[in-house]
C-alpha cells in the first residue's frame, strides 16, 4: 500500500512526460491551433466584390468546385509577403478558385494594394465589419483555407503561407 | 571578443562539473580542494553571464543574440535586463544563478563533510546537464555572420523597470530549489542523522522569499503594464510559478514543525523534489513555447525535448531515490484533532490538493490536444472555482496554527478567539448588508480580517511585547499570517468589488468618477528614444485646487512594430483609480475608468510576507 503511495509520483511523472512528448514530437505549433471547422462544411457567408457592390458571391455560388479561401488586408505586412505565391498557385492550377477575403480594410487602400502587388483572386469579397472572418474562426492574418468540391473545409493554415508549405501541405490536397 | 570569452568560460565551468562528478569515484579531494573547485566554477558561469551582460551593455553586434535581442538606441538599463529578456540569455542567468546557490552553500559551516560534498554533486549534475542545454540548443554566444550596425531591438512589453529585475528574483527562486532538491537527496543517501533538516529550512526559506518577490513583481507588472485592470490572470506562466510557490508553503511549514516524525520527514523529501521539478516542469513549459502566453519566446521542438528530457531525468531520479531510500525509521506521528501536527498535516495535504489542481488545469490542454486534436484553453472561470475553495480551510486553519499546542487539543484562550471571531463576523456582515452582498466578498474579508484579529490576539497573550530583534523573531511567524491576512483583503476587495466605468470623450470634456469631476484635458503625442507615445491627459478631481494629473496611452516601438498601452493609474491608499485610453472612433475617444479598491493592500501583504521570510531566514 504504502509503496504504491510512493510510486504514484513516478507515474504521474511517467504520463506528463508521454504526452509533453508525444507533442512536441507531433510538430504541433501553439500558432497553429487546430481548427474546429476543418472537415466541416464551409459557413454560410455573403459578400459583395470590392469592384462592384451589386456582385454578390455566396456560400451556394462556390459549390461543386476545389476553392482556395484567403483572407488578407491592405495594413497586413504578412499577408504582403505570401501574396505573390497566390500567383504561382494561379498559374499552376487554373481550375482552383482562388477566393479573397479583404478584412476590415478602406476599400482604396485595399484597391491600391491590390493595383500595387497584383490582383490573383478570381473574386475578391469585402469583409469590412469581419463578420466572416469570425464565421470562419480567424485568428489573425493572414489566414488560408482550402474547400473541397463537397463544400468541406479540408485545410487551414495561420499566418503567411510559404513555398514548403505550399508544397508539402497544400499541393497533395489539390 | 566577449562572446568567446563568455562561451570559453561556461564550457570550462561545465568541464570543471564533470571533474568534479568523477571525483567522487576516481580521485580523491581534500575538502578545500573540492570546495575550490566548485567556486571555481561558480566564478567561470558569472563570467561567462557578465561577458554576454557586456556585450548588450557596449551593443555588440557581432553577438547574433545581441543583435536579434537589443538595439543602440535603448536606455542602458533595458539593455542590461536585455541580457535574460530573450530565450538564451534567461537560460544562462538560470546557469549563473545555479551557481550562485552552489557558491554559497560550499560556505556552509558545521556540517558534515561527506553530506556537503555530496551535495554539492548532485548540484554538479544539475550544473552539467542545464550548461549542456544551453551549449548544444541555446548559445548566446553565437556570432552573426553579417556585419551589422544596428540590432533588432527588444520585445518592447519587456522595457520596464518592474520586469527588468523581475526574472531574476523568480529565478532566484525557482533556483533555489535547486539546492533544497540536492540537500534532501543527499539526506537520502546518507541517512545518518536529521541535520539536512535544519540545513534544508534555510534554503528552502531563502528560495520561498525569492519566490514570493518573484511572482509579485511579475503581477506588479502585468497590473499596470498589460493594461488590463487585472493583477491576475491564471496565464499557465502564473500557474507554473504559483504552484512551486504553494508546495514551497508546505514545505516551508513542514520543516519548521518538524520534530523527527518518520512521516514528516518523508513529506519534506517529497517537497523537496516536488518544488525543484515543478520549477523545473516550469521551465519546460515556457521555454518549448508549448502553451503561449504573454511570456513565452520563440518555439523550437529541440529545445523542448532537450528540456523535458532533464526533466525526466531530474524528476525521475528523485523519486526514484525517493522509493528506494527511505528516511530512517524514528518518531510516530502525534496526531490529535487539532495540534500542532494534525494542522501541519491538513495544511500538506491542501496544499498538495492545490497545487496539483493548478497542475492539471494547466496541462490539461496539452493532454486533450494530444488525444482529440481540439485546443482549448483552461482560465480563471476553472482555477477561482476550484484552487480558491481548497485554500479556504487553509487561511482558516493558519489564524490560530501557531498557537496550537504539541501535545495536546487545548487552546489556550479559547474563548478569546471564539467572541473575536462571532463579533468580527457580525461586524462584516453587517458591512457587506450595506455595500452589495456578495458571498465571496463576505468569505474573503471573513477570512482576512480573522486571521489578521487572531495573529494580534495571538501575538498580545502569549508574550510579553518588547521592541527588540529578538522579540520580532519570536512573533515573525504570525506577522508572516498578517501579511497574508492583509493580502487576502487587497485580493478580495480588488477581485469582488471591482468597478468598471466606460466612457466616449472628446478633448476638453468633464465627466464623473466616483464622485470626482475628472477632465480629459487634452491628446498628446511625443517622440521619445526609442518609442512614440501617444497620452491621454487627465486631471482628476478638478474642483479641488490640487488636482492630480493622470496620463494613460501606448507607446509604438517602430523597430519592433509593436504596440503597448501604458495605463495610468491614481494611487489612493484605500484605492486606485485606473484609466486605460482606448481607441479613437468618430472622433471620441474610448476611456474605459476602473476603480480597484484596497489593491495596495495586496502589495502590502507581500511586503510583510517577503521580509518575514527574510527575517526567518536570518532566525539561527
Amino acid at each position: 500500500m504504502n509503496r504504491i503511495f510512493i510510486l504514484t509520483p513516478l507515474i504521474v511523472l511517467l504520463i506528463i512526460c508521454i504526452f509533453s512528448l508525444v507533442y512536441l514530437l507531433s510538430g504541433k505549433d501553439p500558432n497553429k491551433p487546430p481548427s474546429a471547422l476543418l472537415n466541416k462544411d464551409v459557413p454560410i457567408f455573403e459578400s459583395s466584390s470590392l469592384y462592384n457592390a451589386m456582385d454578390i458571391i455566396k456560400t451556394k455560388d462556390i459549390e461543386n468546385k476545389k476553392i482556395l479561401i484567403n483572407f488578407f488586408a491592405s495594413w497586413c505586412s504578412p499577408c504582403k509577403i505570401e501574396h505573390p505565391l497566390f500567383f504561382e498557385i494561379r498559374k499552376k492550377y487554373p481550375e482552383l478558385y482562388l477566393l479573397g477575403f479583404n478584412h476590415k480594410d478602406p476599400p482604396s487602400d485595399a484597391k491600391k494594394y491590390l493595383e500595387d502587388d497584383g490582383n490573383p483572386y478570381d473574386f475578391v469579397g469585402v469583409d469590412s465589419d469581419g463578420l466572416i472572418a469570425l464565421e470562419f474562426g480567424v485568428f489573425g492574418l493572414p489566414e488560408t483555407y482550402l474547400i473541397n468540391e463537397d463544400g468541406k473545409i479540408i485545410y487551414k493554415f495561420m499566418g503567411p503561407i510559404t513555398k514548403d508549405i505550399l508544397k508539402n501541405e497544400i499541393e497533395p490536397l489539390l | 571578443m566577449s562572446s568567446l570569452v563568455g562561451f570559453l568560460s561556461l564550457v570550462f565551468a561545465i568541464g570543471i562539473n564533470f571533474y568534479l562528478l568523477l571525483s567522487r569515484y576516481i580521485f580523491k579531494f581534500q575538502k578545500q580542494k573540492f570546495n575550490l573547485f566548485i567556486r571555481l566554477s561558480s566564478l567561470l558561469t558569472l563570467l561567462s553571464f557578465f561577458s554576454l551582460m557586456y556585450a548588450y551593455v557596449v551593443s555588440d553586434f557581432s553577438n547574433y543574440n545581441v543583435f536579434q535581442n537589443s538595439h543602440s538606441n535603448k536606455p542602458l538599463i533595458y539593455k542590461i535586463s536585455g541580457t535574460w529578456g530573450n530565450h538564451e540569455g534567461s537560460m544562462l542567468l538560470w546557469l549563473s544563478i545555479l551557481s550562485i546557490f552552489s557558491f554559497f552553500f560550499s560556505f556552509t559551516k558545521n556540517i558534515d563533510e561527506s553530506f556537503q560534498r555530496l551535495t554539492l554533486i548532485i548540484q554538479s549534475l544539475l550544473h552539467i546537464l542545464f550548461g549542456l542545454f544551453i551549449v548544444f540548443t541555446s548559445n548566446p554566444f553565437l556570432v552573426n555572420s553579417i556585419l551589422v550596425n544596428e540590432g533588432l531591438g527588444l520585445n518592447p512589453i519587456l522595457q520596464d523597470p518592474g520586469l527588468a529585475v523581475h526574472p531574476p528574483i523568480l529565478y532566484g527562486g525557482y533556483v533555489g530549489y535547486s539546492i533544497v532538491f540536492s540537500i534532501a537527496i543527499a539526506g537520502l543517501f546518507q541517512n545518518t542523522d536529521d541535520e539536512w533538516l535544519y540545513v534544508a529550512k534555510k534554503w528552502s526559506l531563502i528560495s520561498w522569499t525569492f519566490l514570493t518577490g518573484g511572482i509579485a513583481l511579475g503581477s506588479y507588472w502585468a497590473y499596470y503594464e498589460l493594461g488590463w485592470g487585472g493583477w491576475w490572470f491564471w496565464d499557465p506562466v502564473e500557474n507554473i510559478s504559483l504552484m512551486p510557490w504553494i508546495a514551497g508553503i508546505a514545505l516551508v511549514h513542514s520543516l519548521m514543525m518538524v520534530r523527527g516524525e518518520q512521516a514528516i520527514k518523508k513529506w519534506i523529501v517529497f517537497l523537496s523534489i516536488l518544488c525543484f521539478s515543478l520549477s523545473v516542469f516550469g521551465t519546460f513549459l515556457v521555454r518549448s513555447g508549448i502553451l503561449t502566453s504573454v511570456h513565452s519566446f520563440a518555439a523550437d521542438a529541440s529545445r523542448g525535448i532537450f528540456i523535458l528530457l532533464i526533466f525526466f531525468i531530474v524528476t525521475g531520479f528523485g523519486f526514484l531515490v525517493f522509493l528506494l531510500k527511505e528516511p530512517k525509521k524514528s518518531n510516530a506521528l502525534n496526531l490529535l484533532f487539532i495540534n500542532k501536527v494534525s494542522a501541519l498535516v491538513i495544511n500538506n495535504i491542501l496544499m498538495i490538493i492545490a497545487t496539483l489542481t493548478i497542475l492539471l488545469g494547466t496541462i490539461y490542454p496539452i493532454i486533450i490536444e494530444v488525444l482529440y486534436n481540439k485546443r482549448i484553453s483552461v482560465g480563471g472561470p476553472y482555477f477561482n472555482s476550484t484552487v480558491i475553495p481548497i485554500m479556504i480551510p487553509g487561511f482558516l486553519l493558519m489564524s490560530v496554527a501557531p498557537i496550537l499546542s504539541w501535545q495536546t487539543n487545548k487552546i489556550n484562550n479559547s474563548k478569546k478567539y471564539v467572541l473575536a471571531f462571532i463579533i468580527l463576523s457580525v461586524l462584516v456582515l453587517i458591512q457587506s448588508y450595506f455595500l452589495d452582498f456578495n458571498t465571496w466578498g463576505f468569505v474573503g474579508l471573513l477570512l482576512g480580517f480573522w486571521i489578521i484579529l487572531a495573529s494580534i490576539i495571538a501575538i498580545f497573550s502569549s508574550y510579553i511585547i518588547k521592541f527588540n530583534i529578538k522579540f520580532f523573531k519570536i512573533i515573525n511567524p504570525h506577522v508572516a499570517h498578517i501579511g497574508v491576512g492583509i493580502a487576502i483583503i487587497g485580493i478580495t476587495c480588488s477581485s469582488v468589488f471591482q468597478n468598471e466605468l466606460d466612457f466616449n470623450l472628446n478633448e476638453g470634456d468633464k465627466f464623473n468618477v466616483n464622485g470626482k469631476t475628472v477632465l480629459f484635458e487634452k491628446i498628446e503625442t511625443t517622440n521619445e528614444i526609442n518609442f512614440q507615445s501617444l497620452r491621454g491627459k487627465f486631471l482628476f478631481d478638478i474642483e479641488k485646487n490640487q488636482s492630480k494629473e493622470i496620463e494613460a496611452g501606448k507607446n509604438y516601438y517602430p523597430v519592433s512594430k509593436m504596440i503597448t498601452s501604458e495605463a495610468g493609474i491614481l494611487h489612493q491608499w484605500n484605492k486606485d483609480i485606473y484609466f486605460i485610453l482606448g481607441d479613437q472612433k468618430n472622433n471620441e475617444w474610448f476611456v474605459k475608468v476602473l476603480i480597484n479598491p484596497f489593491v495596495s493592500f495586496i502589495w502590502l501583504g507581500v511586503i510583510i510576507m517577503v521580509y518575514s521570510g527574510l527575517m526567518a531566514v536570518s532566525r539561527r
